[in-house]
């Protein structure tokens, strides 16, 4: 439109500089006439008249073209200008129609990275643009697919832990019953068929834990793993799991021994669960050290928290060995465990447990030195009390399914 | 006269043991297979018992939903649910039925001495 003006304003000048030729080539031919006429005597006062007059016209002329010339170039400048203007406008345009789709995709592909698989872009722009934010949301609509069908599997894998678990119960609580029952008449039993109960009762119990433990990890895997917390003294929290293995270390010969800070804030946790850990901390020291070794568990503030520590002189644990120590079915050297009753989840329980109150859980050992196991409990601040959480920190997307079974 | 207790599970293996452990410590035994069970025994009973121990899930009719039913028909023995793992538990605290307590399976006999005898005093 601008650009127009300026073609329109050459157009012009080109008009103008024709009519000016040939208004000047018509005076030049009017004052010739005149002359020829002087030379040739005839009314030499009219033709010397009309050549100046002529003479005076062409000035004219001259003058105006020159005025003409200098609007035409001011014409044609503005015409240009515009026209550059528009054009830088136009491009602009053009770049921000393609800047605003590749904003939103670049902002989408951080929300999906994000895990909000519900993200889509509009399609809009250029064709280029507009395919690649078709291109996206089929992707996304695809990761949505898979995740939906690996959700349904967990749920599945889950359900399938906590069904078994269920149906493995009421057998099992049948097999133990009845052991136990003839344990109740073992006067009448001879020391082999005593001895056999034993070990079908020791067994019993082993499968018991770990089942419960299985059950643990699925509940935690399904975010079913609640809590209910309560502000707790620490020095109880210690000392009431340390009471319970006394029996067990002293009949190893194992001193265990502990040591509780004073002041130490209280902690807003589920006792029965860092019970829970503690215990699988103490019973894992007890039964991998050997007799007469020592076990020490201290409590001390750290780090606007509390840090409960177990500590033993056993064998300790090589470095690799320590990188997997918290995964699921880890134990200790095989040399020792045909001795340990464990079933290689307590410390996975227990790190879950721990991280579920917000806390940590970690290991120091020197292989035949011994190991510290350290567990980090936020402590309890005024009325910012933690929330009861639910849930494995791990799978946040499990929050969908906290339906009780 | 000794304390008449109401068992009820799906099992019968369970209900054989439980019948064992609770006469070998002198309670009068009656058996439910389900939660229809629980209710026409209660219903035919001369005496009626003085503590129930129902499994929280049982087919046709659960123990809580059974309990549910005697609670509303104004029966207020006590009851022990005995359930398999914490999440029955969890849903039967959900429910707004008056239970006195769990047992857990597999199931720890003193304990649940401890409990009838505590309940039924």
């Amino acid at each position: 439109m601008l650009t127009g003006l300026a073609v329109v304003g050459v157009a012009r000048f080109l008009q103008q500089r024709q009519d000016f030729e040939d208004s000047t080539a018509r005076s030049y031919q009017v004052e010739i006439a005149a002359r020829t006429r002087l030379a040739n005597g005839e009314h030499p006062a009219a033709a010397r008249t009309v050549i100046l007059t002529q003479q005076h016209e062409r000035e004219r002329l001259r003058d105006d073209i020159g005025g003409e010339t200098r609007d035409t170039a001011l014409l044609v400048g503005a015409g240009l200008i515009a026209g550059l203007t528009g054009a830088a406008l136009l491009f602009s345009g053009l770049i921000a129609s393609m800047r605003r789709p590749l904003e939103e995709l670049v902002e989408a592909s951080g929300r999906l990275a994000a895990g909000d698989l519900n993200t889509r872009v509009k399609i809009g722009g250029l064709s280029e643009t507009a395919s690649l934010g078709t291109a996206f949301n089929e992707m996304a609509t695809e990761l949505q697919r898979r995740a939906g069908e690996r959700d349904q599997l967990e749920t599945m894998k889950d359900e399938f832990v906590l069904t078994a678990s269920h149906e493995l119960r009421s057998p099992l609580t049948s097999v133990q019953g009845f052991a136990e029952l003839l344990m109740l008449e073992r006067d009448k039993l001879s020391s082999k068929q005593a001895d056999t109960v034993e070990i079908i009762l020791d067994n019993t119990r082993h499968l018991v834990r770990l089942l419960n433990d299985l059950l643990d990890l699925a509940r935690s895997d399904a975010g079913r793993l609640t809590l209910k917390p309560s502000p707790t003294d620490v020095a109880s929290l210690v000392e009431d799991p340390v009471r319970t293995m006394l029996s067990q270390t002293q009949a190893k010969d194992q001193a265990l021994t502990q040591a509780i800070a004073t002041g130490l804030p209280p902690v807003n946790v589920d006792r029965d669960r860092i019970r829970q850990v503690l215990v699988n901390l103490l019973t894992n020291a007890h039964e991998y050290c050997a007799a007469g070794a020592s076990i020490h568990v201290t409590a001390s503030g750290n780090a606007g928290g509390v840090e409960l520590a177990v500590s033993d002189n056993g064998p300790g644990m090589a470095v690799d060995q320590l990188d997997h120590i918290f995964e699921r079915f880890t134990r200790g050297d095989a040399g020792l465990t045909q001795h340990v009753g464990g079933t290689g989840l307590g410390l996975a329980i227990s790190k879950s447990l721990v991280e579920l109150h917000g806390g940590a859980i970690s290991v120091q050992s020197v292989e035949g030195q011994g190991s510290t196991f350290r567990v980090w409990l936020p402590a309890l601040t005024g009325s910012g009390a933690e929330e009861p959480r639910s849930g494995d920190l791990d799978r946040a997307q499990a929050q969908s399914r906290e339906e009780a079974l | 006269m000794s304390t008449r207790v109401l068992i009820a599970d799906d099992s019968e293996t369970i209900l054989l043991l439980l019948r064992t452990r609770l006469e070998m410590e002198g309670y009068e035994v009656v058996t439910a297979a389900d939660g229809v069970e629980v209710i026409e025994a209660i219903q035919r009973a001369s005496e009626p018992p003085e503590i129930l121990l129902l499994d929280a899930m049982m087919p046709r009719k659960s123990g809580i939903d059974a309990l549910r039913e005697l609670r509303a028909a104004g029966v207020d023995t006590p009851v022990l649910i005995v359930s398999a793992h914490q999440d029955e538990m969890d849903a039967g605290a959900a429910t707004d039925v008056e239970v006195s307590g769990y047992i857990t399976k597999p199931i720890d006999f003193d304990q649940l001495f401890a409990r009838i005898a505590e309940l039924t005093g």
